[in-house]
This record gives C-alpha cells, structure tokens and sequence, in this order.
C-alpha cells in the first residue's frame, strides 16, 4: 500500500558522524533544532532505540515572542519523543508525541532521517508523517493523499 | 478550511467517487460503475461533494454530470506544502550549525597546533 509522506532532501559538505552528533547529542541537537524564531533546551537525550527525548520548545526571537504573547500562548512547551529507530550514522527514527495542540487530541507523529555520504558530502533525506487529525491519518493509511498529486497534473493541463 | 477537506475524505465511499471522477466528468450511472459501489447513499455523498467544492454538476439533456473541481485539491496541497517550508527552513539552520562546528573545529585545531 502506498503511503505518501513529505520527503525532503538536502546535501551537506560534512561527514555523516557530523551530522549525526547534530541528531543525537544534546549540544548538536540544541545547535539547530526547532523552527525559526525557537530554540530547544534539551532535558533529556537517550539515542538508543526505545530511548526517550524530551526538551522544551522556546520562543527565543523578539517577533516569535510578542506573537506568542499575543496569542496567549506560552513562551516555552514541553516536547517528549522518542528514538523509535536507531541505525548509528545511517538511519533515526524519531517519533514525537504532539500533545500540546489546543483542541487537538494527541497524535504521534515520525520523523525519519537518513543519511547517505558520497565523497565528501551526505545527502540527508527527512521523512515526514504530519498526521494532524485522525481524518488524515485514515487517508495516509489508505493511501489516498498519494493522489492528490496526480490529480494536481490532471488540473495543470 | 483544509481541515474540513481532510474531513469529507475521510469517508471511503466519497473517496471512491472522487477517484471514479479522475479522468473526467462521469453520470451518476457510470460512477456507481466504476466507484463500485451501492446505488444507495451515493446521491447523498454527490451533493456533500458538492457541497464541499470537489465535485460541480452540469445538466446534459435527461441526465447529469458530475466532475472535479480543483479547488480543494489545490488547498490541501498548500497545506502540506507548510510542512516542507518548515522543513526546509529546518534544514537551513541545520547547514548553518555545521558550518558553524567546522569553523569552531578548526579553530581548535589550529590553536591546539601552537601549542
């Protein structure tokens, strides 16, 4: 069954032991992790398979901060997840529980990162699941969201 | 609004319909054909698609003609399309931190070399 996810792909001039220590460690994971405007304050960080993450998820740029204060939204939430997959300096399943969403039910949601070196760079490939409501997630299941792109050629012409 | 999308697709009988409508507009006939599936319960789940924005009628003689309309489709791609901008911003301050990792590494080597 064909399930379509968000893949995406960057190449990096680094070694894939680089890039992962950006993935596994906290120093490296606090470095970049999180959308613009946040930075993350890692609590706990266990890169084996079953082993927990957990960080808060802060408003850390002055425009990101007053929208949040605008909205009423707290200025840092807590993030648990979990190292679902771990193949060192290959392959990393991380799957997080989103459970802070207001009027959300919590739902889990992967992320997978794969490394593939070449010479002196890596291509790094991201797989993402955005099940954002069981709806979705029931689409995913059957495979249907691959067709939205098909449909899309359809219309182009 | 994409979220009430996601919603009328959740249902697998309008899913169907919608895939008996891909390659072009189709009577309620041929629909029950192709999406195969029971006469009954599809005339209701034409007009929530109809509704909804994903399917438009046009009368044809005795009959009509339902076919896609792309709107929805259109804003569901958008939304996911949030995702990877998030992403791909990700992956920009991903660059940036091993950029900033070599300089600092080589720093250290350097200042351990003068040691």
């Amino acid at each position: 069954m064909s399930e379509t996810k968000i893949v995406i792909e960057r190449t990096y001039r680094a070694s894939v032991q680089e890039l992962w220590e950006l993935w596994t460690t906290k120093e490296g994971f606090e470095s970049w992790w999180g959308p613009v405007g946040f930075r993350v304050d890692v609590q706990e960080m266990d890169s084996r398979v079953g082993g927990a993450l957990r960080y808060d998820m802060i408003a850390d740029a002055p425009d990101v901060i007053a929208e949040m204060k605008k909205m009423g939204q707290p200025l840092s939430h807590k993030t648990s997840g979990t190292f679902s997959e771990v193949v060192p300096e290959r392959r990393l399943t991380l799957t997080h529980l989103i459970d802070f969403l207001p009027g959300v039910k919590p739902y889990e949601s992967t992320i997978v990162m794969e490394l593939f070196p070449s010479g002196n760079s890596v291509r790094v490939v991201v797989t993402l699941s955005p099940m954002h409501n069981p709806e979705f997630s029931e689409m995913q299941k059957q495979g249907f969201t691959s067709q939205l792109t098909k449909l899309d050629k359809r219309f182009a012409r | 609004m994409q979220l009430a999308a996601f919603q009328i697709l959740a249902d697998p009988v309008r899913r169907h319909i919608l895939e008996a409508l891909r390659n072009g507009e189709r009577p309620v006939g041929a629909i029950v054909k192709r999406a195969r599936i029971h006469q009954s319960g599809v005339s209701r789940h034409l007009r929530i698609l109809q509704e909804s924005g994903f399917v438009s009628v046009r009368p044809d003689g005795q009959r009509r003609l339902y076919s896609l309309r792309p709107e929805p489709f259109q804003e569901m791609e958008e939304w996911l399309a949030q995702y990877r901008a998030v992403w791909e911003a990700r992956l920009d301050r991903l660059g940036d931190a091993l950029k900033r990792r070599r300089k600092h590494a080589k720093r250290t080597n350097r200042s351990l070399g003068n040691e």
